[in-house]
């Protein structure tokens, strides 16, 4: 911004006129409306009112707007902080070096998010068979979710193919794995050294918990027909095809990367992040 | 701190040299007037009235449930005080009051000398003024031609068939209809000039990526007002239609539908919510960062939430009406899209803690208020989340646990940040200091009275009490809490009486503020308190989101990093 100027010159500044005629306008309306429920009196009035407006408005602004000129000191108000001396912090670089250098790209959790979508309806389906001697029982409970006439339907009932409740199932199915697999991609770059333990069991663990506190409101069949045992395989499952998948793709560098020196970025030093890290604190 | 004298740039039109005038004189100076600053007082004055007056209305309800099988006010009466309270909360007080902090602050935030449209401008601001007296014309002037009933007393919402001509006699629900029609054209008057404004007149190097965070909300709440209202524009047009020229529009009896106003109404309706509570996040996104002595976390994630809020808001419109008996493939998308607006909002909350993180936090009244306001809101968007599911809706839908969310939302959020704002930006609309004490008082008071009654109020919703209820039986179970809700009312009441006092004593005997009280950093605070009719005798450059900031610290500027 441009800094204040105390030369003491003066400029004059067209500002717009003052008017009456959008409040008289605006009564105008009123009265209209309001003569639709006390008396046209009044919307003969604010007939009136409305065109003696229009015209005065249209007379304000044209041909040219009125205004009117005031003459100013061109003197801006001074600026100043009541923080007289800028301290900076002394920077410690250990923020910093938290951050991770690489992630994967989005791309990367979807597919994984789909493979283990993918992996995740075989314990799925052989529950369904083992238990109701039908693959398609696991679907129609998911899909019953969505369909509030599915509401009190019986075993037998999703024991047996319906095209709707698969196409719901597999809509459902593919959001639910897509967005957990985008969760994976984002988060597994944080938890670099234990990936199997970390992506197989703990994510799966965690969700699991967030189900089983939620899935009373979020759908309330499936509350009532979950088999938790058979869902924890399931969600292992998924865990561990989708962290596999994703950490078998090759991680782009962050912006904190480029923040290294480039011996390090040139691979010709190793990067001491951790251990200057302890240094640091140390000091 | 500067006395004003110090910054006596005006030598026309400046406050300090004002000759004294008659009172003729000074009511002809505000019904004349195309200024902004002065339209966005008259706004905030008397959105402040009528807040008043449907503060009131709300005791009068409160006091009527106080107790089990209460009659402090007839059945009738009941229905129009909260038709009355819901409307004019809405239409009279929200909307006109964060249209007015608009009109105040866009032109100087973005370094112009008005709106780009004045007399619209003023138009505006009458046309929504006139549309409250019209609909509190309603209970003087005359019970109609039916001669039935006085105020309207259709709900805020106004259902068919309710509002048909057999089941709503005389001219009640007219005059809320005509009322809510004018101000629907106030609202887009003010909204066409809020984004002309911003298009066509920032200042210098105002590049859209460092426009204020405020300046970019009420952008997209001005988006938002021109998609929804509209639709509620058309339909109380064919609701006149329907009462007056034989239309069948709403007329389930002639082949019209219900549920066809239902989905006119909500459309407008909930991204209504969102129109009010943007202006609670500007607001936010302006405080949070200076009384944390930080730039605001994550600016372009803050501007991409606000567009993201924008575009969701306009899908989730019929999950407020899950109980209505729609498809399952409604249901399901509307669960889905109003749980997606959990995302931005979500991210919104994590910028401000973000913000506030590491910071040096001053504990300013506005601050406070901003703070009270972050809990409060993701309490009120966690039982949002509870509502967006269908099958809990099914259960809670139409209870007093809606009305306890909704108002966490329009009370513990938007009004909580209305406060903030107050505090924040009265020293530059008045040159006065708001008083901290008394301030502080009134923030504690407040949100005591406000947790008494919201946080309680939840529990007869789940408990089964409907909401709209006239009175109920003492062995519902309902007694103890809505009798300790009604106290924390009346505690909010008093907060909002030392509220008053402040803003009245403060005005006449508040520290003189100086330009930059705060020592913030958008351009309203390179103005004089209060601000001249030209706002800056030089129009501003700027070369970033804080062009103060760079003034004051030129050795770590931000215009280096952005």
């Amino acid at each position: 911004m441009n800094k204040a100027h105390d030369n003491g010159q003066t400029v004059d500044i067209h500002l717009p006129a003052p008017t009456a005629w959008p409040f008289v306008m605006g009564l105008g309306i009123a009265l209209m409306l309001t003569a639709l429920v006390t008396n046209m009196v009044l919307g003969v009035l604010g007939v009136m009112l409305l065109v003696v407006s229009a015209i005065g408005w249209f007379m304000q602004v044209l041909p040219h707007e009125a205004h009117e000129t005031l003459t100013v000191s061109s003197a801006m108000v001074p600026i100043s902080s009541t923080r007289t001396v800028l301290q900076h912090t002394s920077e410690s670089s250990i923020h910093r070096r938290i951050l991770p250098y690489e992630h994967f790209r989005f791309t990367t959790g979807l597919r994984g998010g789909l493979a283990g979508g993918l992996a995740m309806t075989v314990p799925a389906a052989l529950y369904g068979i083992l238990r109701y001697h039908s693959v398609w029982y696991a679907a129609n409970l998911l899909a019953a979710g969505g369909f509030t006439d599915w509401a009190g339907a019986s075993n037998q009932f999703l024991s047996q193919f319906h095209i709707d409740g698969l196409m719901a199932a597999i809509g459902i199915h593919i959001v639910v794995s897509a967005l957990v697999g985008l969760l994976y991609g984002a988060l597994l770059p944080m938890f670099p050294r234990y990936p199997i333990l970390t992506a197989g069991f703990m994510a799966p663990l965690l969700f699991t918990g967030i189900m089983y506190s939620a899935i009373g409101v979020v759908s309330p069949i499936l509350n009532e027909r979950i088999d938790w045992f058979w869902f924890v395989a399931s969600q292992l499952c998924f865990g561990l095809v989708c962290g596999y998948v994703v950490n078998l793709h090759a991680r782009i560098r962050t912006s904190q990367f480029q923040a290294l020196p480039f011996l390090i970025r040139a691979g010709i030093e190793a990067n001491r992040g951790n251990r200057e890290s302890s240094e640091d604190k140390s000091e | 701190m500067a006395t004003d004298a110090s910054y006596g740039n005006a030598l026309a039109g400046g406050a300090q040299t004002a000759p004294s005038r008659t009172a003729l004189q000074i009511v002809h100076e505000w019904v004349t007037t195309v200024d902004h600053k002065k339209i966005g007082l008259m706004y905030i004055v008397s959105a402040l009235l009528f807040l008043v007056v449907a503060g009131i209305e709300a005791l009068l309800m409160r006091i009527q449930l106080a107790v089990p099988n209460n009659t402090a006010v007839s059945p009738e009466a009941f229905n129009r005080l909260f038709t009355m309270h819901g409307t004019t909360m809405v239409f009279f007080v929200g909307m006109p009051i964060l249209f007015g902090f608009g009109n105040y602050l866009i032109p100087l935030m973005i370094g112009a000398r008005d709106m780009a449209f004045p007399r619209l401008n003023a138009f505006s601001f009458w046309c929504t003024f006139f549309g409250g007296i019209l609909l509190y014309l309603s209970y003087v002037a005359g019970s109609g031609l039916a001669g039935a009933g006085t105020a309207p007393d259709v709900g805020w919402w106004a259902y068919a068939p309710l509002t048909a001509a057999p089941f709503s006699p005389g001219h009640s629900t007219d005059y809320w209809t005509l009322s809510v029609l004018l101000s629907g054209i106030s609202s887009i008057g003010s909204a066409i000039n809020i984004v002309a404004t911003v298009v066509s007149m920032r200042c210098p190097g105002m590049k859209l990526t460092r426009m204020p965070l405020l300046v970019w909300l009420y952008t997209v709440m001005s988006m938002l007002v021109f998609v929804t209202v509209s639709p509620l524009t058309a339909a109380q047009i064919m609701l006149m239609f329907d009462r007056y020229l034989g239309s069948h529009f709403f007329d389930t009896q002639a082949g019209g539908s219900a549920v066809l106003w239902m989905h006119f109404f909500w459309i407008f309706g909930h991204p209504e919510v969102y129109v009010l509570i943007l202006p609670a996040f500007a607001f936010a996104n302006e405080i949070i960062p200076v009384f944390s002595r930080k730039a605001i976390f994550g600016y372009p994630a803050m501007v991409a939430a606000s567009v993201g809020i924008g575009f969701v808001s306009l899908s989730v419109w019929a999950h407020h009406m899950f109980t209505v008996g729609m498809s399952a493939g409604s249901n399901t998308f509307f669960v889905l899209a109003t749980m997606a607006v959990g995302v931005p909002t979500g991210i919104k909350i994590f910028n401000w803690l973000a913000t506030i993180w590491g910071g040096r936090i001053q504990f300013t009244t506005a601050m406070l208020f901003s703070i009270g306001f972050l809990f409060q809101f993701l309490v009120a968007g966690l039982t949002g989340i509870m509502l967006a599911s269908a099958p809990f809706d099914w259960q809670l839908g139409n209870s007093y646990f809606v009305v306890a969310h909704f108002h966490y939302v329009l009370v513990g959020a938007i009004l909580f940040m209305l406060f903030a704002a107050f505090y924040y930006w009265y020293p530059k609309m008045t040159g006065r200091m708001m008083s901290e004490k008394i301030g502080k008082w009134h923030f504690w008071l407040f949100l005591i009275g406000f947790h008494i009654t919201f946080d309680l109020m939840h529990i007869p919703g789940i408990l089964g009490m409907p909401r709209r209820i006239y009175t109920y039986e003492a062995d519902r179970g309902w007694m103890i809490w809505n009798l300790i809700i009604s106290g924390g009312a009346a505690i909010q009441a008093i907060a909002t009486i030392v509220f008053v006092y402040n803003l009245v004593w403060s005005f006449f005997k508040g520290k003189v503020a100086g330009p930059d009280p705060w020592d913030a950093w958008t351009l309203e605070w390179a103005a004089a308190s209060p601000p001249p009719p030209y706002n800056f005798p030089q129009t501003p450059v700027v070369e970033s989101r804080r062009p103060l900031w760079d003034i004051k610290h030129p050795e770590d500027a931000d215009a280096y990093y952005e």
